[in-house]
């Protein structure tokens, strides 16, 4: 670590197991309810537990995105924070909201939209809070002298992420502009800003593990966020199918949203290149695992599955089925969850000075983890595509259906056993980690890259 | 990048530049970009007519209030967005009918006994009807298609039924249907109403009507919110179901 003000990554970093243990649990009060067992009804309703389990995980993957640009931003631009005392701050205010909001969940107070369900009030202080976030990380970038791509797209992407949060806020009386506005924030965020961040971050990550000249992999950085922006920002209208918007989306929202899976294949071929190239080989292998298995994962789970229900002529039998969780599954793990826990994986050992990478838990956690999450996608498969071909296709009865498929939900609880106990040995590998400590005391800050060629401060600026 | 640090890249390493690679993704994404704001510029001229947004009363408006802030999409789909727990409602009011949705809402847990179970809000009547004539607007809302119509094997066995008591109530096929069946077709939480006129006469199947309870307690036969009128003509057609008079036929 370079710089004091690196530390508070960690507390973000700590929030992230907390919160992702908490999901887990109300993932499964949810798997249980689907196999037919619903006994905590009265106190944590089905819909408690659905905005308790995907706000959480918002949650968490955006204090893993804060956790990873604070400790970037300062390594990128070689100095410290701008206001470190702030991200503390930042830091327990996001806490606050997000428990009240946890909270509010359980007392049927929300907004009832999905994966929007805070509620108003609470939106504004998310915003305030974001906002100062971005402006920390921004005023440190804006006084640095070095402005590399890799911080820049970093910067704007989670600036992006902040305005796009704002579109979810606009009233409406008519659902189908409510939906529109909706996607968005949904589909905006993660098959658009958040790869941007997400690109930046596997830089980073490539530049430190591999070793390969950063100028190269900057160029690729910018190649793949192109064919992003190219396909996901049309892509939209996967999402403005059959929810009361024109015809012609069918066609734009197809031809786009097909073309998406480019980016992220264009990703995990860009990891396995880099890490194939990269001659020098950094003692940290879990951390290039967590690396190059995000790209991979979010191609499967995003590219290909995203791909599966994608064309109108399919997405009109699957829309609003089971299919969809389990490319959500999938495609949240792969790009976003691994993509945060590859920069803890990364970045603790650098912290504490501790080498728990070596152990035997870091590889168990990854594999396990791994394993565990696609059997959860193939257990949700077949329940989707039954409940599918059963109801959708033959006119059967929806709880009919349901009775049918409970037995999957009894593969998903067990698959989702295998996962958790994956995350059990990422989380004792965190805390085996402990505290972090001063800057520059492990031998692991001399592995930082060597003074690297790069852009004048006026041509970055102009860069994204 | 930077004009001379990008010609040296350029000439160490080929075709694409860090530059061109730069261009690619800026202009690709303001050509998006403003593509994307043109059509949905259109869209939000096109949306008050596929909508019937000249249908937004004061209750269908105070119905989405009440279906947001009690996250029924929590559990349920609209427009094939929500969760997958409970049945899509897109289409309910055409599906079920007002009758139907009333009588779920009033009390969830008597129309599906030991089902997978939804939560019981204790609506007052106003909000009742506020949610119905939500539903009704969503349901004719033009969704391209959505959803599809069953195209594999038999058509649902509730057409039938409509089918074949085209002289019964309305309230009869959209909520009696649920648990009963007749002829052959309908739910099967309660007995087959063939022949009930045979087996029950009129007083009778008044007084089960207005309260299951208080003939048989512990029935899971739920007390309906009937009107004055709907019980008078279920009574009748109840009465008319002789199974002697159908083997005459
Ligand atoms: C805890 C989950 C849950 C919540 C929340 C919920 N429902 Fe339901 N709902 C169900 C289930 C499950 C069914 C299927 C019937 C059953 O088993 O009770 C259902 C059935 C229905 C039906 C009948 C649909 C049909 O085709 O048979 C209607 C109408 C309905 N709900 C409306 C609502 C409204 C309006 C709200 C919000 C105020 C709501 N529900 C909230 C779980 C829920
Ligand atoms: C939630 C399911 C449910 C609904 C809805 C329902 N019933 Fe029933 N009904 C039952 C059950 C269960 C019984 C058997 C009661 C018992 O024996 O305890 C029953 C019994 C009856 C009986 C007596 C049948 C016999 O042969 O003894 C009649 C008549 C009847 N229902 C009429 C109706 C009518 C008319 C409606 C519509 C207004 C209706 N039911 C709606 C569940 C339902
Ligand atoms: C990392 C990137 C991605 C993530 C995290 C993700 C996640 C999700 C989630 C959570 C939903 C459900 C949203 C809701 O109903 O509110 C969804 C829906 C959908 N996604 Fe993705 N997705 C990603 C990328 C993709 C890609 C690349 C494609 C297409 C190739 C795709 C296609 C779809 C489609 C068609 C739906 C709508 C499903 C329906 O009709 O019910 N997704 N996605
Ligand atoms: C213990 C493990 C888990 C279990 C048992 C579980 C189970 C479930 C269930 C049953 C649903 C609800 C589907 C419905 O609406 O009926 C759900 C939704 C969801 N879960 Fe999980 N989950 C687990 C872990 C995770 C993880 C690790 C992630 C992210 C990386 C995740 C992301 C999601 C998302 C995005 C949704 C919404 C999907 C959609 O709307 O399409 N879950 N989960
Ligand atoms: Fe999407």
């Amino acid at each position: 670590m370079k710089f004091q003000s690196q530390k508070v990554a960690w507390g973000f970093f700590a929030t992230c197991m907390l919160l992702l243990s908490l999901q887990l649990i109300y993932g499964f009060i949810m798997g249980f309810a689907h196999a037919g067992y619903d006994g905590l009804h009265q106190w944590i309703p089905f819909n408690t537990a659905r905005a308790t389990h995907t706000n959480l995980l918002v949650m968490w993957l955006l204090a893993g995105f804060m956790g990873a640009a604070y400790w970037i931003i300062p390594d990128e631009c070689d100095r410290e924070l701008a206001w470190p005392r702030l991200a503390w701050v930042q830091l327990i205010a996001l806490v606050v909201v997000g428990v009240t909001a946890i909270i509010g969940f359980h007392l049927n107070w929300w907004e009832g939209r999905k994966f929007l369900e805070i509620p108003r009030p609470l939106d504004f202080l998310v915003v305030v809070d974001v906002l100062l976030f971005v402006g920390n990380i921004g005023w440190t970038v804006w006084k640095a002298d070095k402005k590399s791509t890799t911080s820049m797209v970093l910067f704007f992407g989670l600036l992006a992420a902040a305005l796009l949060y704002l579109p979810g806020m606009i009233p409406t009386d008519n659902q189908t502009v409510d939906s529109f506005w909706r996607w968005w924030v949904v589909h905006l965020w993660v098959e658009g800003v958040w790869e941007l961040i997400m690109g930046a971050i596997l830089s980073y990550l490539l530049i430190k593990l591999t070793g390969v000249d950063r100028e190269i992999i900057e160029k690729w950085l910018y190649v793949i966020v192109g064919f992003t922006f190219l396909s996901g920002v049309l892509g939209t209208g996967h999402h403005y199918y059959y929810i009361g918007t024109p015809r012609y989306w069918l066609m734009v929202g197809g031809i786009f949203s097909a073309l998406e899976p480019l980016a992220f294949l264009g990703m995990a071929i860009y990891a396995f290149a880099m890490a194939k190239k990269g001659g020098r080989t950094h003692p940290n292998r879990v951390a290039l695992l967590w690396t190059v298995g995000c790209a991979f994962m979010s191609f499967v789970g995003a590219g290909f599955l995203g791909f599966a229900h994608t064309l109108p002529q399919v997405n009109m039998y699957t829309h609003g089925t089971l299919v969809t969780a389990m490319h959500g599954h999938m495609a949240f793990w792969g790009a976003y969850a691994m993509l945060v826990l590859a920069i803890m994986a990364y970045a603790l050992p650098i912290m504490t000075g501790r080498k728990v990478y070596e152990g035997a838990t870091a590889g168990f956690a990854f594999w396990t983890s791994n394993i565990g999450m696609t059997a959860m996608t193939l257990a949700f498969a077949v329940a989707g595509v039954s409940q599918v071909v059963l109801e959708r296709r033959a006119g059967m009865d929806f709880l009919t259906v349901q009775k049918e498929i409970e037995i999957h939900f009894w593969g998903l609880i067990l698959a989702a056993c295998l996962f958790t106990l994956g995350i059990c040995a990422f989380i004792y590998d965190f805390i085996r980690y402990g505290l972090p400590t001063a800057p520059l005391r492990s031998g692991e800050a001399r592995s930082v890259t060597p003074p690297e060629i790069l852009p004048t401060a006026a041509a970055a600026r102009g860069a994204v | 990048m930077g004009g001379a640090l990008g010609t040296k890249a350029e000439e160490r390493r080929g075709m694409l530049s860090k530059s061109a690679a730069k261009a690619f993704f800026l202009g690709g994404t303001a050509v998006t970009a403003s593509v994307f704001l043109a059509l949905t510029w259109d869209t939000f001229q096109q949306i008050p007519g596929r909508t019937n947004a000249s249908a937004l009363t004061e209750g269908v408006k105070r119905g989405k209030h009440l279906w947001e802030s009690n996250n029924c999409m929590g559990c349920h789909t609209l427009f094939g967005e929500g969760a997958y727990y409970a049945p899509e409602l897109t289409k309910v009011h055409e599906r079920r009918g007002p009758a139907f949705i009333r009588a779920m809402l009033k009390d969830p847990q008597a129309m599906f006994p030991g089902q997978r179970q939804m939560t019981n809000y204790h609506f007052k009547d106003e909000e009742i009807e506020d949610l119905v004539a939500f539903f009704e607007w969503v349901g004719k809302v033009d969704l391209n298609g959505f959803p599809a119509k069953p195209n594999l094997g038999a058509p649902a066995q509730r057409a039938q039924v409509a089918g074949s008591t085209g002289h019964a109530p309305e309230v009869f096929g959209q909520v009696c249907t649920t648990c009963h069946s007749l002829q052959g077709a309908g739910g099967t939480v309660g007995p087959a109403l063939d022949g009930v006129g045979d087996r029950l006469d009129a007083a009778y199947l008044e007084k089960w009507l207005r309260d299951p309870m208080s003939v048989k307690p512990g029935t899971t036969m739920p007390k309906l919110p009937l009107d004055d009128a709907q019980l008078g003509a279920l009574v009748t057609f109840l009465s008319s179901q002789k199974l002697t008079k159908e083997v005459a036929q």
